[in-house]
């Protein structure tokens, strides 16, 4: 008794801290926002000062100038932007363009970053999940599975770390007066950021190390809550990072020398700032689910026994399914995006989707593709672990119809590149065929078909060895069927709206075509879920009895988003073409030419190679703890072989 | 809700309902951004 008081109050002290670690950096920065939005740690300038103090008290002259952005009048204190030139002293370098190393080291650090923040979550969730579930036996695995999850992100966590470090070494090496600027713009929330990096850590270990002691009542509560706090933590580093590159992007609280005035909200809320955070979290949660669903495709190829492929066919299935129901979304909020980029600057939005940039995008809407049609055929393979889903097969091939066709106007090119004689002899960029094709109206047709198709796929595999026995399931069958033809003949309809009415009008289309396939999700996976209430079950779901090629998918799966993340890093980081702070600080070093597609996608390749290599490694440590630890317990640990599910 | 499970009128209260729904959905989203979606 005395024991397990003491635990409660050590995890009850240990949650406390982890709070007061979470708070400490908003205290800290209480003073500097009470004297009046925060003016850089270290005051003014020193060349400012000095103009003061030489000018006397009775008429101190400040200077204001006006922010970039939101037009508003601020007291300048900050120095401007750096002037660079193609020097040692702003560029110094090896012999190797520097660009392509902090492109590198970047990328790597971003790779790892995102999945460690990703991790987290789905532990989280699935925790949450265990704790909930009246059934012991499932509790047991799920509590399982989430420990499993947080044990690869560990080892993760130490080489996203040792990145960062490398790429602040970079950083400081090879670009040492933009890294300035930019620090000395962001100084007032950087130590907050340093701060955070240190709860982080503290969070996590006590996280991991104190699962075992803290599994049962009350102390379970109080670890769960931990990964709350933890999560919270790793949402406020990434937004901070975020603001770098959106101020990178769509720089304000700067005037247009690029000096600071005064307001840190306004420098870390750009115009582009909400939309880079949503679109990254959602991105981070699809790239942590393909991962560790690879993962467990990886354990379950190397599996030697039906009870180890039981539990890795099924944690396959988990990670997939958090992985595409953050996938679904992520299209819309890139699209957001995007709108947002077009409001910031008409100019920068046509760079991206219709000029220098385009057929990067086109590289995208192939992979989303691929994405999509690799959800589809898992969850085709994975109606083979359940008896009675033999009589969804045969719709399979017009389900693969659908994909096609929403594939295929999907990837259509709007223009071709082309030479300079190919475009005098076709009178223009407009071909004269082609140019009919690949416009938004219709790409937004195709992948919304694309998307209701997978719900449609996870509205059967939900299916697979049940039938309704409400009294309504007839009723409830044809509704579903109309409601999803319908959804079809509107999307396909507005699509080709589109090209009758003008521009202005059309670019809202979008709007109804998204409110169309969400309505199928929610609407019809709700429908689906109270239909399926005490349903007949034909057979149970046989863990472990499915393709060998469906694990093939899943890695699929998560290469395609490793490089599509990759691919819109590059496009997105691109954009800025030669300037490293949008329209305030110019990069004059020689390498502020736009690289070609060609010599962008083998590095991209680069990246996505050294990612899996080196997280290949990460898994295989993964493996040794996991055949140590029957060595050293002698005895069966509860849920390391869990018995298949019934349910899912 | 027998009647319901008669297929006729299944499809026929089931098509009402979705054509209705998205014909609203249009209308109003466009609606909602200043747009007109009965412009053609």
């Amino acid at each position: 008794m005395g024991s397990l008081t003491r635990k409660k109050t050590l995890a009850v002290m240990a949650l406390s801290a982890m709070i007061g670690l979470l708070l400490l950096p908003i205290v800290v920065s209480v003073p500097a926002l009470a004297s009046g939005g925060g003016a850089p740690a270290g005051g003014p300038p020193p060349d400012v000062v000095k103009k003061e103090g030489g000018e006397g008290d009775k008429d101190k002259k400040v200077e204001k100038a006006r922010d970039v952005y939101y037009k508003t009048e601020g007291i300048v204190s900050g120095l401007p932007a750096p002037k660079t030139g193609d020097n040692a002293k702003d560029y110094p370098r090896y012999n190797f363009e520097s660009r392509v190393l902090l492109w590198f080291a970047n990328q790597q650090h971003l790779y790892y970053g995102s999945f460690v923040l990703a991790v987290p979550i789905f532990c989280m969730v699935i925790e949450f999940m265990g704790v909930m579930t009246k059934d012991k036996a499932m509790a047991k695995k799920y509590d399982q599975l989430a420990y499993d999850f947080i044990k690869i992100s560990l080892t993760a966590y130490s080489l996203t770390a040792i990145l960062g470090g490398i790429l602040i070494f970079t950083f400081l090496t090879l670009y040492p007066a933009f890294f300035g600027y930019l620090s000395s713009i962001f100084r007032p929330v950087m130590h907050i950021y340093a701060l955070m990096f240190v709860a982080e850590s503290g969070t996590l270990y006590i996280y991991y190390y104190g699962w075992d002691k803290m599994k049962e009542g009350f102390l379970k509560w109080i670890h769960l809550s931990m990964s709350v706090i933890l999560n919270v933590i790793g949402t406020v580093l990434m937004f901070l990072a975020n603001s770098w590159i959106g101020f990178m992007m769509s720089p304000a609280g700067v005037d247009e020398q690029g000096r600071f005035l005064g307001n840190i909200w306004h420098v870390i809320h750009t115009a582009l700032w909400n939309p880079l955070n949503v679109h990254r979290i959602l991105g981070n949660m699809a790239f942590g689910g393909g991962v560790v669903a690879a993962y467990a495709a990886y354990r379950f190829l190397s599996s030697k026994t039906d009870e180890e492929r039981a539990h890795y066919d099924w944690m396959g299935y988990i990670a997939m399914s958090l992985g595409v129901a953050f996938l679904i979304p992520l299209p819309f909020a890139g699209y957001w995006l995007m709108r947002e980029v077009y409001a910031y600057r008409q100019q920068m939005g046509i760079t991206l989707m219709g000029g220098l940039l385009a057929w990067l995008f086109i590289i995208q809407a192939t992979m989303i593709g691929i994405l999509f049609l690799s959800t589809n055929y898992y969850l085709w393979q994975a109606l083979g672990r359940m008896r009675g889903a033999e009589r969804f097969q045969r719709w399979i091939k017009y389900f693969v119809f659908l994909l096609v066709c929403g594939f295929l106007v999907f990837i259509t090119p709007h223009t071709m590149v082309m030479t300079p004689a190919e475009l005098k002899a076709m009178g223009g960029q407009q071909h004269p065929v082609l140019g009919n094709y690949g416009v938004m109206s219709a790409k937004n047709g195709g992948i919304n078909v694309i998307i209701t198709t997978t719900v449609l796929t996870f509205i059967w595999y939900q299916r697979g060895n049940r039938v309704p026995s409400v009294s309504w399931s007839k009723f409830g069958n044809i509704f579903m069927g109309v409601f999803f033809f319908f959804a079809y003949v509107n999307i396909i309809w507005l699509a080709i709206y589109g090209y009758f009415i003008p521009a202005n009008v059309r670019v809202g289309l979008s709007v109804p075509q998204v409110a169309t396939t969400l309505s199928c999700l929610f609407f019809m996976t709700a429908l689906n879920l109270s239909m399926l209430k005490g349903a007949k079950q034909i057979g149970p779901i046989e863990w472990g009895k499915i393709s060998v090629r469906s694990q093939y998918a899943l890695i699929m799966l998560a290469t395609a988003f490793t490089w599509m993340m990759g691919l819109m890093g590059y496009i997105r980081s691109s954009v800025r073409l030669f300037w490293h702070v949008n329209e305030i600080m110019r990069d004059n070093s020689p390498w502020a030419y736009t690289h070609t597609v060609g010599f962008a996608a083998n590095m991209i390749s680069f990246n996505v190679l050294f990612f899996w290599i080196s997280i290949m490694f990460v898994f295989w440590l993964g493996t040794l703890a996991a055949k140590k630890a029957p060595v050293e317990a002698k005895a069966p640990v509860p849920g390391q072989a869990p018995q298949p599910a019934v349910g899912h | 809700m027998s009647a319901l499970n008669n297929p006729v009128i299944a499809v026929i209260v089931s098509v009402i309902i979705a054509v209705s729904y998205f014909t609203l959905v249009d209308h109003f989203l466009m609606d909602m951004q200043g747009l007109d979606y009965w412009y053609l």
